[in-house]
């Protein structure tokens, strides 16, 4: 090896032999460092166990979203429901009419001779007369009479003979009995 | 060399082994190579051939019948619901529902199910929603069917309740399904105007029919896939919202049409009349405050009232007005400058006309009587007299100025026009006849808002109905934005004629002394017509009795007009209208504080 170094060396002239000797270039070996494959493989592996157990959360949020958001939805539905429903009862407490019974109940008649009273110099302007009962008007429909052959008739049954009480009469009895009660 | 199988000693082993195993394995490939080729081959034909079967079935798939399939998998997972419009709701004036569209359920029950515990589950349902035992048990049991409507329209939530309760003691078999409720919260009152919707949910009558378009709103619609009751996140899905119906405001006051209601039912109750009418009128806007009809029904239970009662009297019926139809002659007179309040007239006891011969309702000798005591008195014989000045046309203009022999088009399903023949048609009777209110025929709408054009200082008004405007299902723009108005009579006219009517509410020179309300001036006049019957078509010796009047005299808020066909207690305009007329007045002057203007009426000159 030094013989074939030298030999090309002779080429040279002497004067440079020190610098060429100096700068003599040898070849590099070859960089066998192994770059460390764990870190590769871990991180591999971590993009691909994070990237499933990634999915597979937003998979799951987005399943329990929905599960929440059609709970919500059915909740929504019944407090609307309830809300009308709520709604329904105040209207129905408002209806005029049950407000006029329940005042009718307290002993109230409508005015009918309307008075005010100016609050300036107090005057009352219009007749302040008492409201009366003859003001009262009829909150209820009159009841319906009932056809001719739909109303009760009372069938009076007069014993003539007191005596003969016997297994018949209690029948007849219970019979008007029955009758009379149903037809009140 | 020549061994050069057996590795010499010294040297090193691992120059040789791998050119001896490269060696070994090149003259196995080479030993291989045919066999290989031919497997793979073998290999690439088997998987072409399953590939083409999976081509074959893909293309079978995606370009056969890819729509089969796709309407399959549609009906696996893939749920279409209707998204139910909201039907709008209908208020009075002031915002308060009067007909409310409510969530609601209907129950069905599957008898083959249900007939086991039949008994146990009629006691729940019976006890909860307040329905006949008996009938729900039969309901419950009955054979061969496996589906029985139980209940229907029953607010969502107690539906739920009941279910929930059926459930909880173990039963099945009870279903709910939708079945939306429109409630009418305060039943009859306005039911007239209102209408109604039937079992199928489609309006039935009034307003809900005539707004149906605008009440309804459009249903909406949406597509989703669902797995285990709950919709996939991110399959497919579409939406149509859908687009709830619009509120309609109408211009009734609930409270003043309930109290309307109540008065006029006993006041036609109290004279064992057929049918009755009353309207409140706002005389400004023209706007109905209440518009009332008796026979009227629960809007809630349409089909418990016979059919007839289930539209608007008011607007249907047409009857002759009578007498309140003179005071639009009297001031059509003074307006004309034929007469004046004061003008004398001489009342025979009878005036015979062509053929016929005309009687007051009340037997007198010859009267001396001024207008204001023609009015005061209700005479037709004077009525006449001083109608007689006019030509038959100019009565017949004034009359159709007023809105007679004219549909309102207030919006009302069915509104009539009424009766006024053309004045080329009229002989002398029928002018005659005209001036005092028979031989025409009105609807009582119509009658009060001719009045009311008295009222508001000689200008007609169109009545309104609707609050603001809405379109009806026949396209026709109606609402009080929507009122027009046009002058009938001068103010000066309207004025003198109001002073007249108020004559008639004075107790000691008018025909009805009940209808005044003390502190305020009060103008009105009676009517007591002659009633053409159903049966004849000729007056059949029955009447139409009416009142019309407004308040304060001098300065007029409100119109009332009450009218009751045929009452059987032998009873006038005065004395049946009157007592009504004076309720709703006094209720509607204490309700929208409007006090006495103060001033005193002048005492009405009757006779002379």
């Amino acid at each position: 090896m030094s013989t074939q170094l030298f030999g090309a060396g002779s080429r040279m002239p002497r004067i440079a032999e020190a610098a060429v000797e100096r700068a003599r270039l040898t070849v590099v070996p070859r960089a066998r460092r192994r770059t460390p494959r764990v870190p590769f493989v871990a991180l591999l592996s971590l993009l691909l166990v994070g990237g499933v157990a990634g999915l597979l959360l937003l998979n799951t949020t987005m399943q329990q979203t929905s599960f929440t958001a059609t709970s919500l939805e059915a909740r929504a539905t019944s407090l609307e429901a309830q809300q009308q429903g709520l709604q329904m009862d105040v209207d129905s407490l408002r209806d005029p009419q049950r407000v006029a019974l329940q005042a009718r109940r307290m002993g109230m008649v409508p005015e009918t001779t309307p008075a005010f009273i100016r609050l300036g110099d107090g005057a009352v302007l219009g007749k302040a007369l008492p409201a009366t009962g003859a003001d009262a008007i009829r909150l209820n429909p009159l009841p319906t009479v009932k056809p001719k052959n739909l109303r009760s008739r009372t069938i009076r049954v007069i014993e003539k003979n007191p005596d003969v009480r016997g297994a018949a009469s209690p029948d007849a009895l219970t019979a008007t009995g029955t009758k009379n009660s149903q037809n009140r | 060399m020549s061994q050069g199988s057996r590795p010499r000693p010294g040297t090193p082993r691992p120059q040789r082994r791998p050119a001896q195993r490269a060696g070994s394995s090149r003259r196995r490939v080479r030993a291989r190579r045919g066999t290989s080729l031919l497997r793979l081959r073998v290999g690439f034909v088997l998987i072409a051939m399953v590939v083409s079967v999976f081509a074959a079935r893909l293309f079978q798939l995606q370009g056969i019948d890819a729509q089969a399939y796709v309407a399959k998998a549609r009906a696996e997972g893939v749920v279409t619901v209707t998204l139910p419009a909201t039907r709008g709701s209908i208020t009075d004036r002031n915002g308060v529902a009067l007909a409310d569209s409510v969530d609601g359920l209907m129950l069905v029950a599957d008898p083959t199910v249900t007939a086991e515990h039949a008994s146990r589950i009629a006691t729940i349902i019976a006890r909860r929603l307040h329905l006949d035992y008996f009938d729900l048990l039969s309901r419950l049991s009955k054979p061969g069917t496996h589906f029985q409507y139980l209940a229907r329209r029953v607010p969502a939530t107690r539906a739920r309740a009941v279910v929930a309760a059926i459930e909880r003691h173990g039963f099945k078999g009870i279903d709910t399904r939708r079945d939306p409720v429109r409630s009418y919260p305060a039943k009859d009152v306005a039911a007239n105007i209102l209408g109604f919707m039937n079992a199928e949910n489609q309006a039935g009558e009034g307003a809900e029919l005539m707004f149906d378009r605008r009440l309804a709103g459009r249903d909406g619609r949406a597509t989703y896939e669902v797995g285990g009751g709950n919709r996939i996140p991110l399959g497919d899905t579409s939406t149509v919202q859908p687009h709830s119906g619009r509120n309609l405001e109408l211009t009734i006051d609930r409270d003043v049409q309930w109290y309307t209601q109540r008065v006029l039912r006993q006041a036609v109750q109290g004279s064992r009349g057929l049918s009755g009418s009353a309207v409140v009128m706002d005389t400004h806007t023209g706007e109905l405050l209440a518009l009332a009809d008796y026979p009227t029904f629960d809007a809630n239970q349409p089909a418990l009232s016979p059919k007839r009662d289930l539209g608007s009297r008011a607007l249907r019926d047409v009857y002759e007005p009578g007498s309140v139809e003179k005071v639009l002659t009297a001031s059509a007179l003074i307006d004309a400058g034929k007469v004046t309040p004061n003008t004398k007239i001489t009342v025979p006891s009878e005036l015979p006309r062509g053929d016929r011969v005309i009687h007051d309702y009340f037997v007198h000798g010859k009267l001396h009587l001024t207008l204001t005591g023609v009015i005061a008195k209700s005479s037709n014989i004077g009525t006449v007299l001083a109608a007689s000045q006019f030509s038959h046309r100019r009565l017949y203009d004034y009359l159709r100025a007023f809105g007679l022999g004219r549909r309102t088009g207030i919006g009302v399903h069915g509104e009539t026009a009424g009766v006024l023949h053309d004045w080329r048609d009229w002989s002398q009777i029928n002018q005659d006849t005209i001036a005092f209110g028979q031989g025409v025929a009105v609807n009582a709408v119509q009658m009060a808002a001719a009045v009311n054009a008295i009222a508001n200082g000689g200008v007609y008004v169109s009545p309104s109905l609707v609050k603001g405007r809405a379109t009806t299902s026949g396209g026709e723009v109606v609402g009080s934005a929507t009122s027009t108005e046009h002058r009938v009579v001068s103010r000066r006219a309207a004025r003198l004629t109001a002073r007249m009517m108020e004559a008639v509410t004075n107790p000691e020179t008018g025909t009805a002394g009940v209808a005044g309300v003390a502190g305020y001036r009060v103008a009105g006049k009676t009517g007591t017509a002659q009633r053409v019957g159903s049966k004849c078509h000729c007056y059949n010796g029955t009447f139409t009795v009416s009142f019309a009047g407004f308040a304060p005299a001098d300065k007029p808020r409100f119109l009332v007009y009450v009218v009751v066909q045929d009452p059987k207690n032998g009873g006038g305009g005065g004395s049946i209208g009157g007592p009504a007329f004076h309720k709703i007045m006094s209720y509607l002057l204490e309700k929208y504080a409007v006090p006495p203007t103060g001033t005193k009426a002048p005492t009405p000159t009757i006779e002379w």
